[in-house]
C-alpha cells in the first residue's frame, strides 16, 4: 500500500498505521476514556443529510471563504497538533508547505517540534498560532512576541485543556515524548526501521518553541499527560484570555468552547473567532460532539464572531454540512495527521487535494456556487 | 496480564475472569434474562452529552457530598453486594477497609459473608445495611438490632428482589451457594487452583446475618434465585416498609425505587434516601434504567430525601452525568467488585483511587470545583 492507493481518510489511517511504531499510531488515533466522544464527533455528521437543488447551473465552485482576516482558498484547515516530528520526519515543515500550496491556514501547536522563526523562513502562507497557559508567565508572553515578529495571522488559546485527558491507549503503549524504549514497544519500533532510522538520523526531537524554556518534554523522558499536568496553569481565567487578547492585538480565537455561555464571554471579551471542538475527543469522553452543538452556538453568535468546526472531520460533506449550519470554516487534526505519517509532505497534500475535489464535487451536486450559497436549507435532521 | 494493567472498568473485568472460576465470574458477570437492562443501565449514559465551560479557573477540586446526614469525600459509595468471600478471601475486610481509605460509605449486604461486628470493629467510615424481609421474623429483628447495635449509620430495604430474578447465565453454570462441585463447574474451579486454595483454607464460608436461622446458603447449597424465591416474604407491603422505617429509627432507604408514585411514597413514611436501581439488571430484564429514569425521580422528590442513582456506572463521566441531573450520589457492585476479584483490597484500591481521579480530572475539563456546581445546564440531551 503506497500514497497512491489514499483514496480516504480510512485509507491514510491504514498506511500510517503501517508506517509508524505503535505508540505513535495510538498516541494520533486514541481518546479518552471509552472513545465515546471520539466516535460520536464522526457520527454527528450523519443525524443529518444534505439535500441538493437541481438545475442551478453551478459551473466552476467557488471554494473560498475568509477565516481570520484571511482569505482562503479552502473552507478547511489544518488543526494545530503537537509533535508532528514523531509522525514524519520533516514534520511541521511538511504540513506548513502543504497548507501554503492549497491556500489553506497551516496551525503550529506551542508542542510543536518545529519553531515559530523555521517555520515563518519557510513558508509564505497563511499560520495560525496555538497557545497554552503555562504557569511560567514569561514563557507565555514570550511565545506571543515571536508569533508577532515571525508574522502570524491568527493566535488561538486552547482552553480545554487545564488538565490532561485519560488516554488509556498511551497508558498501555508507555507513549512518552520523547519516545521512550520499554519491552513493549521495542518491538515495534524495530518493525519499523525507516520511522526509526529516519527519527534517529535526522534533526534531535525537541519541542522547538519552548525548550529554551523548559527542558520537560526535550531531554527528559516525560509523557506528555505529565507536562500537560506540570506545565499548564489550571487557575487560568477569562481574565488571562483578555490579557492574551490584549497582547495580541491580531485575530484571536478560543478553542474549546462548547457551551452557549462560553460562546458569548467570547463575544463579550472581544475573541473574533471560536474553535468549536472537544479537543477530538482526547479530553472530557461524553462531552458533547462540536457539530451536534454547532446549531446552538450558530444561534447564538454567528455574525458576532466566526465559528471554526474542529473534531471529526472525515469528508468534504462533513465540511458541507458543518458550513450550511453555520460555521465559518472547519479544522482537522488526524485528519491530515494520518496523511503525514503516510506520506510526509506529499501525503499532506494528497488528502488536502481529495478533501478540495471531495468539497467542489459535493458543491456541484448540491447545486451551490459558492460557500456563501450553503444554508439551513440544505440540511434535513433525521 | 496483573493488577497494574487494570485501567478501567473492563481491565479490571477482564483480570476477575482470569483468576475466578468461571461460575463465580459469571454470577457477577451476568443479569436477568436476556440482560437487555443490564447492557442499558450502561448505554443510557451515551444518550446525554457533557457541555463543559472553560476559563473558570480549577485548580483545586471538592468532590465531597453529605448523603443521610454524612459527610464523604467522594460522591459514590460502595453498593452492598452479597456473598463477596466467594469473589475473594479478604472479601468485605477488603472492602470495607478500601471505603475507609476513600472516607466513602460501604453498604454491608445481609447475605454478607462477615459480620456487621468485625466490621464496626474494623472501620469508622460511614456504613450501610442492606436488609432483605425474610419469612422469618426473628432473623429480620435480629439484623435490624444487630446494625443498629453495630452503629450502622443507614438501613437500606431492598425492594425490588421479592423474588429470584431469572439469572440464566447462573442456570447454566449451576452457580450455588455455597459453591457446589458440579461436572460442569469441576473443571473451572481447577483450573483456578489459586481461587480454589484460598477458598479451603482462608476460614470457613459464612453468611454470619442468617445462618442461625436458616441453613440454605451455608450448610445447604442454595442458588441465589432459589434463595430469594423460598426465603424472602413476598407479602411485603408499604406497611411492613414503614414499620420497619419507624423501627430503625435513623437514616432509612428504600433500595430498588423505580417509578415516581413509588417515590413518593418514600417520603410518605419516612425514608430519607431512595435508591434508583433495577438490581444491576439482575432483576426485572426490560426494565428501565435508573439513568434513563433519574430526572423523573429527582423533579418529583429530590428536595425531600437523597436519591441515589445506582446501576451501569462505569466512570467518572457517569457519575458526573447522573450528578448533574440531580443525584446526591451514585453507587455501584460491580463497580468494585471485579476489582475484588482481581486483587482483594489492593484492587478495590486501586479502582476507587482510578474513579476519585477521573472524577477530579473531569471535574476540571467541565469547569466545575464542587459537586453543587454540577447542573442540568452542563447537559444537554441527544435528538
Amino acid at each position: 500500500m503506497n500514497l497512491n492507493d489514499c483514496y480516504n481518510f480510512n485509507d491514510f489511517r491504514k498506511l500510517a498505521k503501517k508506517n509508524l511504531p505503535a505508540p505513535i499510531f495510538h498516541y494520533i488515533d486514541g481518546g479518552s476514556d471509552d472513545e465515546t466522544t471520539l466516535k460520536r464527533n464522526t457520527e454527528a455528521f450523519l443525524k443529518c443529510d444534505l439535500v441538493p437543488n437541481i438545475l442551478a447551473s453551478v459551473g466552476e465552485p467557488d471554494l473560498s471563504t475568509s477565516v481570520f482576516g484571511e482569505k482562503i482558498d479552502l473552507p478547511v484547515f489544518l488543526a494545530p497538533t503537537a509533535m508532528q516530528r514523531l509522525y514524519h520526519h520533516e514534520g511541521d515543515k511538511a504540513s506548513a508547505r502543504a497548507a501554503e500550496k492549497f491556500g489553506t491556514f497551516y496551525s503550529m501547536s506551542t508542542m510543536a517540534t518545529s519553531s515559530i522563526e523555521e517555520i515563518a523562513n519557510i513558508s509564505s502562507g497563511p499560520k495560525m498560532f496555538q497557545l497554552y497557559i503555562h504557569k511560567d508567565q514569561g514563557l507565555t508572553d514570550n511565545l506571543i512576541d515571536r508569533c508577532k515578529n515571525a508574522g502570524f495571522k491568527a493566535l488561538c488559546l486552547t482552553v480545554d485543556t487545564v488538565v490532561a485527558g485519560n488516554r488509556e491507549r498511551d497508558h498501555r503503549w508507555g507513549f512518552t515524548t520523547p519516545p521512550k524504549l520499554t519491552m513493549k514497544s521495542i518491538l515495534s519500533f524495530m518493525m519499523h526501521p525507516i520511522w526509526s532510522f529516519n527519527y534517529l538520523t535526522h534533526k534531535k526531537f525537541e519541542l522547538a518553541n519552548v525548550s529554551h524554556w523548559t527542558k520537560k518534554g526535550s531531554s527528559i523522558a516525560k509523557g506528555v499527560m505529565e507536562y500537560i499536568n506540570e506545565q499548564y496553569d489550571p487557575a487560568m481565567s477569562w481574565k488571562d484570555a483578555e490579557y492574551v487578547i490584549k497582547k495580541w492585538e491580531g485575530p484571536f480565537a478560543l478553542k474549546g468552547v462548547m457551551s452557549v455561555d462560553d460562546a458569548k464571554k467570547a463575544v463579550e471579551i472581544g475573541a473574533s473567532a471560536i474553535i468549536l471542538s472537544n479537543h477530538g475527543g482526547r479530553q472530557l469522553d461524553g462531552s458533547r460532539s462540536p457539530f451536534d452543538q454547532l446549531p446552538a452556538i450558530a444561534d447564538a453568535v454567528a455574525g458576532k464572531l466566526e465559528i471554526i468546526l474542529d473534531g471529526g472531520v472525515r469528508r468534504g460533506t462533513h465540511v458541507l454540512k458543518a458550513l450550511s449550519l453555520g460555521a465559518t470554516a472547519c479544522s482537522f487534526g488526524k485528519g491530515f495527521l494520518f496523511a503525514l505519517g503516510a506520506g510526509g509532505q506529499k501525503g499532506v497534500e494528497a488528502i488536502l487535494q481529495r478533501m478540495h475535489d471531495e468539497i467542489k464535487r459535493d458543491m456541484i451536486l448540491l447545486g451551490c456556487k459558492s460557500i456563501k450559497e450553503l444554508s439551513k436549507s440544505n440540511i434535513v435532521f433525521r | 496480564m496483573n493488577l497494574k494493567d487494570c485501567h478501567n472498568f473492563k481491565d479490571f473485568r477482564k483480570l476477575a475472569k482470569k483468576k475466578l472460576p468461571s461460575p463465580i465470574f459469571h454470577y457477577i458477570d451476568g443479569a436477568a434474562d436476556d440482560e437487555v437492562t443490564y447492557a442499558r443501565n450502561t448505554s443510557a449514559f451515551d444518550d446525554v452529552d457533557l457541555v463543559p465551560n472553560v476559563l473558570r479557573g480549577v485548580e483545586n477540586v471538592d468532590l465531597s457530598t453529605t448523603i443521610f446526614g454524612k459527610k464523604l469525600d467522594l460522591p459514590f459509595y460502595l453498593a452492598p453486594t452479597a456473598l463477596q468471600r466467594l469473589f475473594h478471601y479478604e472479601g468485605e475486610r477488603a472492602v470495607g477497609k478500601a471505603a475507609q481509605k476513600f472516607n466513602t460509605m460501604f453498604g454491608v449486604s445481609a447475605l454478607a459473608t462477615v459480620s456487621v461486628e468485625e466490621i464496626s470493629s474494623m472501620i469508622d467510615t460511614p456504613k450501610m445495611f442492606q436488609f432483605y424481609f425474610h419469612k422469618d421474623r426473628g432473623l429480620n429483628d435480629s439484623c435490624l438490632e444487630r446494625a443498629k447495635a453495630a452503629k450502622f449509620d443507614v438501613m437500606a430495604l431492598t425492594v425490588d428482589t421479592i423474588t429470584g430474578g431469572n439469572r440464566e447465565r447462573d442456570l447454566r453454570t449451576g452457580f450455588t451457594s455455597p459453591p457446589k462441585l458440579t461436572l460442569a463447574s469441576l473443571f473451572s474451579f481447577a483450573t483456578k487452583p489459586m481461587w480454589g486454595i484460598n477458598y479451603v483454607t482462608r476460614g470457613k464460608f459464612e453468611l454470619p446475618h442468617l445462618q442461625d436461622f436458616v441453613k440454605e446458603g451455608t450448610s445447604t447449597n442454595s442458588s441465589i434465585g432459589n434463595y430469594f424465591s423460598t426465603m424472602l416474604d413476598q407479602s411485603m407491603n408499604w406497611n411492613d416498609a414503614e414499620k420497619l422505617c419507624s423501627k430503625w429509627g435513623g437514616h432509612f432507604a428504600l433500595k430498588g425505587i423505580m417509578s415516581v408514585e413509588d417515590a413518593k411514597k418514600a417520603v410518605d413514611i419516612g425514608c430519607t434516601g431512595i435508591m434508583v436501581s433495577n438490581h444491576g439488571g439482575r432483576q426485572l430484564d426490560g426494565s428501565r434504567s435508573p439513568f434513563d429514569q433519574l430526572a423523573e425521580i429527582v423533579d418529583a422528590v429530590g428536595d425531600k430525601l437523597d436519591v441515589i442513582c445506582e446501576g451501569g456506572i462505569h466512570r467518572g463521566t457517569h457519575m458526573l452525568k447522573a450528578l448533574s441531573l440531580g443525584a446526591k450520589a451514585c453507587s455501584g457492585g460491580r463497580l468494585y467488585l471485579y476489582a475484588l476479584a482481581a486483587a482483594g483490597q489492593a484492587g478495590v484500591e486501586r479502582a476507587l483511587g482510578q474513579y476519585k481521579a477521573e472524577l477530579e480530572r473531569d471535574m476540571k475539563l467541565m469547569g466545575c470545583k464542587t459537586i453543587k456546581d454540577l447542573s442540568r445546564k452542563n447537559l444537554r440531551f441527544r435528538r
